[in-house]
């Protein structure tokens, strides 16, 4: 039997019959040459042993959406996960909290009362003044009453003496009397009026504005949750960098020995 | 020797796919199953043969991340294709055909030797942990090396020979599966395999790592 390397591997991986094993060992014992190969192949497979893959967590899970969620994998995200992801979407959350500190506004005048902020359109919509009512159009009626009539007493005690009648102390009937105490009474109650309705709009107002406050509190907690979680997967990318210098310091220690 | 497809993991540790009369459910059992409807029996086969597919792409394409997408694909092409699986060839054998061809439409992807560019940083402290406590740090650090060294030599084959060797050497498949798998006539397969350990020997020796008796001389 002359030499022949593919019976040499087929034997080197023990993959023959019974007789092909019989005839290559007869010929091995007369073949000093496929002798010292073989030694020496059975030697490298066992340096070839040291080659050994990493041992990952795999999990592979195939699901079915329909009847259910897929289980969370952490391969997932840590494969979709990146230290440049982490950094623009910690950039994003502080612009998104100056922005929504910068759009802030607060504003009161003639139509209304509005809260604003960049993030909260509920908070932007623009809340009017309450439609005049009955009541109120009674007031200003009461109170345009009273403008006039205060105007007409001004106007009488300005008057020229010879275009109207002095008037003196004798003179001021009863019924004027009256008409100032039910003046003032009306005046009070105007402002009394007046006030409690403003009161009442203002704690409509400050009702609106805690809940724009609380919503945008809400979001924003959300945002800063999420950032800090993407920030502690920046933290571990950081700490696996520290790891690999400290296996390089530990290499070249040992290499200087 | 090692030989990562000959023990699968559910095959280590039969009590994870156990039918009601006790038994380990076979592949094809599972893959009949599957067939059926039955994910959970396809979910058995992904665990008995995730980390032999694993260590399969990692060992051609050498990047371990790469490897995990590759094999995670091979799972979800098998579970698409599983009506089309005849049952012809073992069912190991067509998720190494699938993965192979995974690895190579990745290798074409990449352009460049795959495995030369593959070996990543050596985590010392991770390794720290595997250790053995017969086994000291230098020891740890000597096979980490070794397994490096490896590697690289594996590296410079061509990839019709690094992929017999790693199917023979890690896997364990006949030479008529190789064959079969590669679409190529068995002696082209220990051919390929002569020559392929031939070239790892000379690597090794010239990386400092040959020895009397893998050089030949007794």
């Amino acid at each position: 039997m002359k030499c022949d390397r593919e019976q040499l591997i087929s034997y080197l991986y023990d993959d023959v019959s019974a007789a092909e094993r019989l005839a290559f060992e007869r010929h091995l014992r007369g073949c000093a040459e496929c002798h010292d190969e073989l030694v020496a192949l059975r030697g490298l497979r066992s340096t070839l042993s040291a080659w050994t893959p990493p041992q990952p967590e795999l999990a592979f899970e195939v699901v079915d959406h329909r009847i259910g969620q897929p289980r969370p994998r952490t391969a997932g995200w840590r494969a979709w996960w990146t230290p440049a992801a982490g950094l623009a979407a910690a950039a994003a959350l502080v612009l998104a909290a100056a922005s929504a500190l910068a759009h802030l506004e607060i504003r009161y005048g003639s139509d209304g009362f509005s809260v604003r902020t960049g993030w909260n359109t509920q908070a932007a919509v623009l809340v009017p003044s309450p439609a005049p009512s009955q009541d109120a159009q009674r007031l200003e009626a009461a109170y345009a009453d009273v403008e006039r009539r205060l105007h007409d007493l001004e106007s009488a005690s300005h008057a020229p003496a010879a275009a109207s009648p002095i008037r003196t102390a004798s003179q001021t009937t009863a019924a004027d009397r009256q008409s100032d105490v039910e003046i003032l009474t009306r005046v009070r109650d105007l402002l009394a009026q007046s006030e409690s309705r403003q009161q009442r709009e203002l704690a409509l107002r400050i009702a609106q504005v805690l809940r724009d406050v609380d919503a945008q509190r809400t979001a924003d907690l959300a945002r800063i949750q999420l950032g800090l979680g993407k920030i502690d997967a920046m933290t571990t990318a950081d700490a696996a960098a520290h790891r690999e210098l400290a296996n390089y310091l530990i290499t070249s220690t040992r290499q200087q020995k | 020797m090692p030989s990562d497809g000959q023990t699968p993991r559910g095959a280590s540790k039969p009590t994870e796919n156990v039918t009601s009369i006790g038994m380990a459910s076979t592949d094809e059992e599972l893959v009949a199953r599957s067939m059926g409807g039955d994910l959970d029996s396809f979910n058995q086969l992904v665990l008995r043969w995730e980390r032999p597919i694993y260590a399969l792409a990692y060992r051609v394409i050498g990047r371990e991340d790469d490897a995990r997408d590759v094999c995670q694909e091979t799972f979800l092409r098998a579970f698409r294709a599983l009506g089309g699986f005849k049952g012809q060839a073992k069912f190991s054998s067509w998720l190494y055909r699938i993965t192979l061809n995974l690895c190579r439409d990745w290798i074409r992807r990449q352009r460049r030797q795959p495995v030369a560019q593959a070996p990543e940083g050596v985590d010392l402290l991770d390794l720290a942990t595997e250790t053995t406590p017969a086994e000291s740090i230098e020891d740890l650090v000597a096979r980490r090396e070794l397994s490096l060294a490896v590697q690289r030599a594996m590296a410079v084959l061509p990839e019709e020979q690094r992929t017999a060797i790693i199917l023979k050497e890690y896997h364990g498949l006949t030479f008529q599966e190789i064959a079969d798998l590669l679409d190529c006539p068995l002696s082209t397969v220990k051919t390929r395999l002569y020559q392929g350990l031939t070239v790892l020997r000379r690597q090794l020796a010239g990386a400092g790592l040959g020895s009397n008796s893998m050089t030949g001389r007794s």
